[in-house]
C-alpha cells in the first residue's frame, strides 16, 4: 500500500522529540555510560524508512537541537547526523532485506561513523573528549536496534 | 522478524547526494563561523529557549517528585528538621558576629591598598535542571540565564565553596562547568601560608590536580585551598579544595598534588552565583559592546545589599577595564596536562 510521505511526518517528529527528550534524561552515573544516542537511531529509522518524508532535514535539525542542548560547537551533530543519515539512505534498500543481525551491524557501523565524526569535530575545535566510553555507544546502540525498529514500525502502522 | 515494509521502494529520493553535500556544508559553516568568530552567542541563546520546553518537560517529573516528597513528610520529621535547622542559624548566626567585624576589617584593609579585587556583591540563587548534558563534559544546567544577568565566566559557588564557573548563557538557562572538569582550571593560594597556584580538574568529580608545584613548595595533605582572586574571575577568600594527598619523587621537579573540591560537585541542587567587583568590570567592557540584549544590563552594578560596605578608594581599580577576565572556560596553560586523564 502505497502512503503519501506527509502522513509520515507527524509520528517522524513525535518520535523525534521523545528520543531527544531519552537523551537528555538525567540517568544515574553508572547507568549512563550505556546510554544509547536514541535519537540518532530515530534519524537512521526514518533514513531507511521513508527517506522522502525529509530524512536528512530530520538529522540536519536533530543534529542541531542535539548541539544546544549538550553546549557543544554548533553544527558538530548536524553535520555527524546528516553525512549518516546520507549513508543510511543510500544503504537503505539493502538494509531493508537484511536479516537483524547485518542490519545491527550496519547500524553499528553508521554509529561508529558518526562517532568518530564528533570525535573529529571535538579534537578540531580544541576540546578533545579521550574516554574511551564514548566508543561504547555505537555497541549498546546497535543492540537495542532491533527493539527500537519493533517499536517504531508499530507507531506508524496503524 | 524485524523487516522495513518496502512502500516507498519506488527509486532513489532524488539528488540525495546534492542535498546531503548541502546539508553537510552548511554544518560545515556553522561550525567554523561558531568556533572562529564568535558570532552566534545570540543565536544560540535564543535557540537555547526552543530547547527550554523540552528540557522542563524532561526535568518537571523529578521536580514534581520532590515537591511530592516534601509535601507528605510527617509533622515529626518536620518538626526534628525545623530543631536541627534552628540549631544551624544559631551557629551560623553566632559565626556571622565575627564575621562581620572581620569583613569590615579586611575591606578597610583592601582599601588602603587600594586592591577591590574579588569582593563578592551581589548573589542570586539558581537550581540545577535534571537534565543530562554532554555526557562526557562535567557540566550542568541551570534555570538562570541572560534575562537575570547571568555572563559568561562568572564564578557559581555552592554552600561548601567554588563550585565552577558559567560556560555558556543562555537566555532563560545558562551551562556551568565544575571545577572538576577536565578543561577547567582555577586560580588558588593555599591558605596556610599563601603560596599562589593552579588547581586544574580531572574530570572525576571528586579530586583536582595542582601540577605546578615544585618538589620543594610547602604543601602538606588538609591545608585548605582558598580563591586567590587573581585572574579576576572568582572572587578571592572562598574555599575550593582540601588537599589529600601529596607525592614527591625526588627525580622529578613537580610534586603530584590532589585535592578534594569543597563543594558538593556530585551532590548540590542549588548554586549561588556571584558578582564580584573585578569580574563586573571586565564583564562590562564586553557587554557594552552589542546594544541588542536589554536584559544583561541586570549585570550592572546593584544598589548595593548590606555587604557592600565599601570605604572610598574603591572606583580606581574597580572601573579600570581588565583586559579580558581568566574565566575562558579553558584557561589551563595547556603544557604537562596528562591528557587521558579524564576517565570519567
Amino acid at each position: 500500500m502505497m502512503r503519501d510521505s506527509r502522513t509520515r511526518r507527524i509520528p517522524m517528529m513525535l518520535s523525534a522529540l521523545v528520543a531527544l527528550a531519552l537523551a537528555i534524561l538525567p540517568l544515574p552515573g553508572a547507568v549512563d555510560a550505556f546510554r544509547p544516542d536514541f535519537l540518532v537511531l530515530v534519524v537512521f529509522y526514518w533514513s531507511i524508512e521513508s527517506p522522502r518524508a525529509g530524512g536528512l532535514a530530520l538529522a540536519f535539525f536533530s543534529g542541531l537541537a542535539l548541539d544546544v542542548i549538550q553546549g557543544v560547537v554548533l553544527g558538530q551533530h548536524a553535520l555527524a547526523l546528516t553525512l549518516m543519515a546520507a549513508w543510511a539512505t543510500h544503504l537503505r534498500l539493502r538494509v531493508r532485506v537484511f536479516s537483524v543481525l547485518s542490519q545491527c551491524l550496519t547500524i553499528f557501523a553508521l554509529l561508529t561513523g558518526y562517532q568518530f565524526i564528533l570525535f573529529w569535530v571535538d579534537g578540531a575545535t580544541g576540546n578533545p573528549v579521550t574516554s574511551f566510553s564514548r566508543w561504547l555507544a555505537p555497541v549498546i546502540g546497535a543492540l537495542i536496534w532491533p527493539l527500537m525498529v519493533g517499536t517504531l514500525s508499530r507507531l506508524h502502522e496503524r | 522478524m524485524v523487516a522495513f515494509r518496502n512502500t516507498d521502494a519506488s527509486g532513489r529520493p532524488t539528488g540525495l547526494l546534492l542535498r546531503c553535500v548541502l546539508y553537510a556544508l552548511v554544518a560545515l559553516g556553522l561550525i567554523i563561523v561558531d568556533k572562529r568568530y564568535d558570532q552566534l552567542g545570540h543565536i544560540r541563546r535564543w535557540l537555547s529557549v526552543v530547547a527550554y520546553p523540552v528540557q522542563v518537560a524532561v526535568a518537571s517529573p523529578f521536580e514534581g517528585w520532590d515537591w511530592f516528597r516534601n509535601s507528605v513528610t510527617t509533622r515529626d520529621a518536620l518538626r526534628v528538621q525545623n530543631a536541627q535547622l534552628e540549631a544551624e542559624l544559631r551557629m551560623a548566626q553566632f559565626r556571622l558576629q565575627r564575621y562581620e567585624a572581620l569583613e569590615t576589617e579586611t575591606q578597610r584593609l583592601r582599601g588602603l591598598r587600594n586592591s577591590t579585587e574579588g569582593v563578592a556583591s551581589r548573589f542570586i540563587i539558581g537550581d540545577i535542571m535534571d537534565v543530562q548534558l554532554d555526557a562526557y563534559r562535567e557540566r550542568v544546567l541551570v534555570d538562570k540565564g541572560a534575562r537575570d544577568g547571568v555572563f559568561v565566566g562568572q564564578a557559581v559557588l555552592d554552600a561548601g565553596g567554588v563550585f565552577g564557573q558559567v560556560a555558556r548563557v543562555g537566555q532563560l538557562t545558562s551551562e556551568v562547568i565544575l571545577l572538576s572538569d577536565a578543561a577547567h582550571a582555577i586560580p588558588v593560594q593555599v591558605n596556610r601560608t599563601g603560596l599562589r597556584t593552579i588547581a586544574v580538574g580531572t574530570g572525576d568529580t571528586g579530586r583536582l590536580k595542582l601540577p605546578y608545584l615544585s618538589t620543594s613548595s610547602d604543601v602538606v595533605a588538609g591545608d585548605l585551598l582558598i580563591t586567590s582572586g587573581l585572574g579576576g574571575g572568582f572572587p578571592a577568600g572562598y574555599p575550593v579544595a582540601t588537599v589529600i594527598d601529596v607525592k614527591r619523587d625526588p627525580a622529578a621537579s613537580l610534586a603530584d598534588v590532589d585535592a578534594r573540591p569543597a563543594a558538593a560537585l556530585d551532590r548540590s541542587r542549588e548554586l549561588l552565583f556571584v558578582w564580584s567587583k573585578s569580574a563586573q568590570a571586565a564583564a562590562a567592557a564586553p557587554a557594552a559592546g552589542p546594544p541588542a540584549a536589554g536584559p544583561s544590563a541586570a549585570a550592572a552594578p546593584p544598589t548595593a545589599p548590606a555587604v557592600t560596605a565599601m570605604p572610598a578608594p574603591a572606583p580606581t581599580t574597580a572601573v579600570k577595564p581588565v583586559p579580558k577576565p581568566v574565566v575562558k572556560p579553558v584557561p589551563k596553560p595547556a603544557s604537562d596536562l596528562p591528557s587521558g586523564a579524564n576517565d570519567q
